[in-house]
């Protein structure tokens, strides 16, 4: 099985033989490279050239993080598939406004589909949460009478400020208060988290994304400006709630994180080495967890839910099926 | 233009045929593909000797007592229907190019060699498929897919029935 490389240390990583070798003050790794299916560097390493077209040569996707755990950008090695039809497609839907505004549509359904899913979960455990649920529940009819992109967005933006305002109530920890969305920098730690696992969420659709015929810098809700990755933005939003969001409470409600993981950095909080450990330790878990898929008949991993969107979605562009974000129903 | 290959998917599932004329091709996590590759070129090393015609790629061709043969090396019998319509269709373009040539389909794997000659029925079912493949690739959309029994190790199995 294939998996993915993380790395928190710092030091060198190089290709021996046909395996990655990692060196740091901690000692000495060799990963065979048909094990790694993608790699999250943390640390401050070094690499060269030659390492970069093994990676290439085998294509692996690197995602890099700055020190605060920032996302800085994505070693995205030569296309493999490649079909002009399909970026054709892509395209197509992109320029034509009807066709982009009801793409884009669609991953907002499946984002508000998905929180309300969250929330109820929680609303089952003793939450109150309806009111919450209520709000957004009525702010769902606007999605389909938005007339633009840019008034989706603000739809979006407005529902996702109630769905902050549950977080309080979900966590219920002192120590985790939230006071409002707060990204560059995260003003405490529960933003923090936030930021952390948003970004984790949006490499992982980057990397299922190299695996299909897509093209990531073709987006549907969120711009294309042809330089940054966005398709991976617009995939993002549908399971952010049931792998992201739920990655963090049950992280604050366990105790895994606590207040010692985080410090004051950038005039902000962002969590410490370790807390990015045990984080992204939590969250790979989380993507290898399997549930009985109903189509196809049979266990999937979360990893592998993101891909079959990314089919569904190619489906659509070529004119099969019309597109159905997915929807979880635990 | 009709390939040998987009022969060999026709009889597999007319959908991969859509699908691979927009070069939609599958990813294969599994060495399979690759495989195949293997076996062709280890196995009949004493007589390969790729040939092409047009478009056309032929595995082996040899000629005993005047007679021209032509091979084709497969890594197992399970699409035995596809692998003796794709080797008939390389007949029929050999006989376009006046060579009437005679067939035979090699499983090395499986130790077994099928002889094969062109009959009419054949020739008939082949120009059949050539139209429906034409037509298949003339399409806007794919056909739809349809579980058949070669699914389930199908490269689109994911993409089919996501
Ligand atoms: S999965 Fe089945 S229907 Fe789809 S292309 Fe393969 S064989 Fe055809």
């Amino acid at each position: 099985m294939k998996r993915t490389l993380y790395i928190f240390s710092d030091g060198e990583i190089k290709r021996k033989g046909n395996t990655i070798y990692f060196e740091s003050s901690e000692g000495k790794k060799y990963v065979p490279i048909e094990n790694t299916q993608e790699i999250l560097i943390f640390g401050e390493v070094s690499l060269n050239k030659r390492l970069l077209e093994f990676l290439n040569e085998n294509e692996i996707v690197v995602h890099f993080f700055n020190y605060y755990g920032f996302y800085i950008g994505s070693f995205y090695p030569r296309e493999h598939l490649n079909s002009g039809y399909m970026i054709l497609k892509q395209a197509e839907h992109y320029l034509d406004t009807t066709k982009r505004l009801r793409l884009a549509k669609k991953f907002v359904w499946g984002a508000v589909k998905n929180i309300i899913k969250v929330l109820e979960y929680y609303i089952a455990r003793g939450k109150p949460l309806h009111e919450i649920v209520e709000r957004i529940a009525n702010l769902e009819p606007s999605i389909s009478i938005a007339n633009s992109v840019e008034n989706l967005m603000a739809i979006e933006g407005n529902i996702r400020d109630h769905y902050y305002d549950s977080f309080n109530i979900i966590i219920e920890n002192e120590n985790f208060t939230f006071e409002g969305r707060t990204r560059k920098p995260p003003k405490n730690m529960i933003n923090a988290l936030i930021s952390f696992s948003n970004s984790l969420v949006y490499v992982v659709c980057l990397s299922e994304i190299y695996h299909t015929h897509l093209d990531p810098r073709i987006g549907f809700l969120h711009s294309t400006n042809m330089r940054r990755f966005t398709l991976n933005l617009d995939v993002a939003e549908i399971f952010k709630p049931i792998i992201g969001d739920r990655l963090i409470f049950s992280v604050i409600n366990k105790g895994i994180i606590k207040p010692s993981h985080f410090e004051e950095k950038l005039n902000g909080i962002v969590l410490n080495e370790k807390g990015k450990q045990l984080f992204v330790q939590e969250f790979d878990e989380r993507l290898k967890t399997t549930i009985k898929h109903r189509k196809l008949g049979r266990h999937v991993s979360y990893r592998e839910l993101i891909r079959l969107e990314l089919y569904k979605l190619q489906k659509h562009l070529i004119g099969e099926e019309e597109y159905t974000p997915f929807v979880a129903w635990w | 233009m009709i390939t040998g290959t987009l022969i060999w998917y026709y009889y597999i599932c007319p959908r991969e045929v859509w699908l691979m004329s927009r070069q939609l091709t599958p990813w294969e996590e599994n060495p399979f593909i690759e495989l195949g590759r293997l076996i062709s070129q280890e196995s009949y090393e004493r007589d390969t000797k790729e040939v092409q015609i047009e478009n056309i790629v032929i595995d082996i061709v040899k000629t005993q007592d005047e007679e021209v043969i032509i091979g084709e090396v497969k890594k197992s019998s399970r699409f035995i229907k596809s692998a003796t319509m794709q080797l008939a269709f390389y007949l029929l373009k050999l006989k376009e190019y006046g060579i009437n040539a005679k067939g035979i389909l090699l499983f090395p794997k499986e130790k077994r060699r099928i002889p094969l000659s062109l009959t009419k029925e054949m020739e008939e079912k082949l120009n059949l498929a050539i139209d429906r493949i034409n037509q298949i690739i003339k399409s806007e959309t794919p056909p739809p897919a349809t579980k058949n029994r070669f699914c389930a190790k199908c490269g689109y199995r994911e993409f089919c029935w996501a």
